[in-house]
């Protein structure tokens, strides 16, 4: 599963940590994340993300 | 048709991207004063306390802009813009015409007017080079006063502190985050800071960077003295109006802008740091994010209008959750305030009511519930019968509808 970084603060998605504290558990794919999710350190949408591998 | 862009930091780029996603033939070229490619600038502190190389600090993969068809020219500064002709010039003596003009410069620190500030051995933490000067200077030099003691002093200081370096904070205010935070927090902030070896002096105000040539500690308005060879200044921002106010732009604090993110010339726009917008600056990321969008999907005439941006209440500061929302320190008639504090874990919960109805809180420690404390604030809930309750931290917020 790839990490996505966020292009605006530099917040790092691991798919294998999730966003419990927003609602989405350990294991979900960046992918899966709905679209409605946003950077949870800085807010911007989810096609401000770029993968890192 | 042939955008210009002042400045790589945020706004220009992803106002630049923003345009390249709408429309595949605009031409797209941006000046940048720094030598390096974008970067975000919360990265910065990362790598102040060593913990991100400077590989990592970049937002995107090398090759992303000549591929997205986006000309970037770094360590090229604009330094005259003629409106009337549509003509910019850079330091190095280029001249190019623009359809649209898009002024993106963003924001200085602040260097508040105080005798011997203007000395080697003071810093701000703005650029890859000031962290790169910086990080250079602490290798020899480790005792470190941060003026400031806002966010950005206090991710400073813990950063640096990480470094190995003997770090105090000097606050003008009697509090950490006084718009954040009342005293019984703040000074559970505090002794949160003290504890990781950071001291921090509030209420205090800075007469003088000591030391001719190189600094050698600082005199207070109280007489007293701090011995340090290292100043860092995190004190607000100044916005880079510079080559805007030259030519003639309305400029207040900032570059004055419109909803659509227009200045007082129509084929200018402005975004982020450097824009003032309905008497605002706004000086963090999600804004500089919005504006950047509006101004591009302006700049195609496609029109977005900006209505302002609410800041996120959730912060990080120095690791610990801090929600802060409403009316968090009011008191008297008719208002009542319940507290739950945990001292020693950093914890503190705290919620205000007015009659009966929630219009303050603060959530430290914790970001559990504080997604819906905010929300029942935003609402102004009635939560009289439940009051107690709501700071258990295994409160079930969807009793309350
Ligand atoms: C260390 C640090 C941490 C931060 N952390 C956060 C955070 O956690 N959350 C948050 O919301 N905000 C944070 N901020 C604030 C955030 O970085 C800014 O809001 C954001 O960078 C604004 O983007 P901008 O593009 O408007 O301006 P800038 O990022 O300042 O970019 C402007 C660019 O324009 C260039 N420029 C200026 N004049 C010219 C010229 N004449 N010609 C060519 N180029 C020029 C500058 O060199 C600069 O590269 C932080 C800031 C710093 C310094
Ligand atoms: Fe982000």
């Amino acid at each position: 599963m790839d990490k996505y970084e966020c292009t605006a603060c530099g917040y790092i998605y691991d798919p294998a940590a999730g966003d419990p504290d927003n609602g989405i558990p350990a294991g979900t794919r960046f992918e899966d994340l709905p679209d409605t999710w946003v950077c949870p350190q800085c807010g911007v949408p989810k096609d401000l993300f770029v993968k890192i591998g | 048709m042939n955008v210009v862009i002042v400045g790589n930091g945020l706004a220009g780029t992803l106002a630049a991207k923003t345009i390249r996603e709408l429309d595949d033939n605009v031409e797209i070229e941006i000046f940048g004063e720094e030598r390096y490619p974008y970067y975000p600038r919360p990265n910065l502190i990362e790598y102040l306390a060593g913990r991100l190389p400077s590989t990592k600090l970049f937002a995107f993969p090398e090759g992303w802009a000549e591929r997205q068809r986006i000309v970037v020219r770094l360590g090229e500064k604009v330094t005259r813009i003629r409106p009337g002709e549509r003509k910019i010039e850079t330091v190095s003596g280029l001249e190019r015409f623009y359809d649209v003009l898009l002024l993106a410069t963003g924001a200085r620190a602040a260097l508040p007017r105080v005798e011997g500030i203007a000395q080697p051995g003071v810093f701000v933490l703005r650029t890859l080079d000031d962290a790169n000067g910086l990080i250079d200077h602490l290798g020899t030099h480790k005792r470190v006063a941060v003026l400031g003691g806002g966010l950005l002093g206090l991710e400073i200081a813990r950063a640096i502190r990480s470094r190995d370096a003997e770090v105090s904070v000097i606050e003008y205010f009697d509090r950490l985050l006084p718009r954040q935070l009342d005293p019984a927090a703040a000074a559970i902030l505090k002794s949160h800071f003290e504890k990781s070896g950071i001291s921090v002096r509030l209420a205090t105000v800075v007469r003088e960077v000591l030391g001719s040539g190189a600094v050698q500690g600082l005199r207070f308005e109280s007489g007293d003295r701090l011995e340090a060879d290292t100043v860092i200044v995190a004190a607000g921002i100044v916005p880079d109006v510079g080559p805007a106010k030259d030519a003639g732009l309305e400029v207040g604090r900032g570059i004055v802008v419109d909803d659509l993110l227009r200045t007082s010339v129509p084929t200018v726009f402005a975004a982020g740091d450097v824009a003032e917008h309905r008497g605002r600056i706004h000086g963090i990321i999600p804004a500089a994010f919005e504006q950047a969008r509006a101004a591009a999907y302006g700049m195609l005439g496609q029109n977005k209008p900006y209505g302002g941006t609410v800041p996120f209440n959730t912060l990080k500061v120095a690791g610990l959750y801090l929600t802060s929302v409403g009316e968090i320190d009011a008191q008297g008639e008719g208002y009542e305030a319940l507290v739950r504090s945990l001292p020693e874990a950093g914890l503190y919960k705290k919620i205000v009511l007015r009659g009966g109805r929630l219009v303050g809180g603060i959530w430290m420690g914790t970001k559990k519930g504080a997604a819906e404390i905010s929300r029942l604030v935003a609402a102004e809930k009635h939560v009289e019968a439940l009051k107690k309750d709501l700071l258990e931290d295994d409160f079930d917020f969807s009793e309350i509808t």
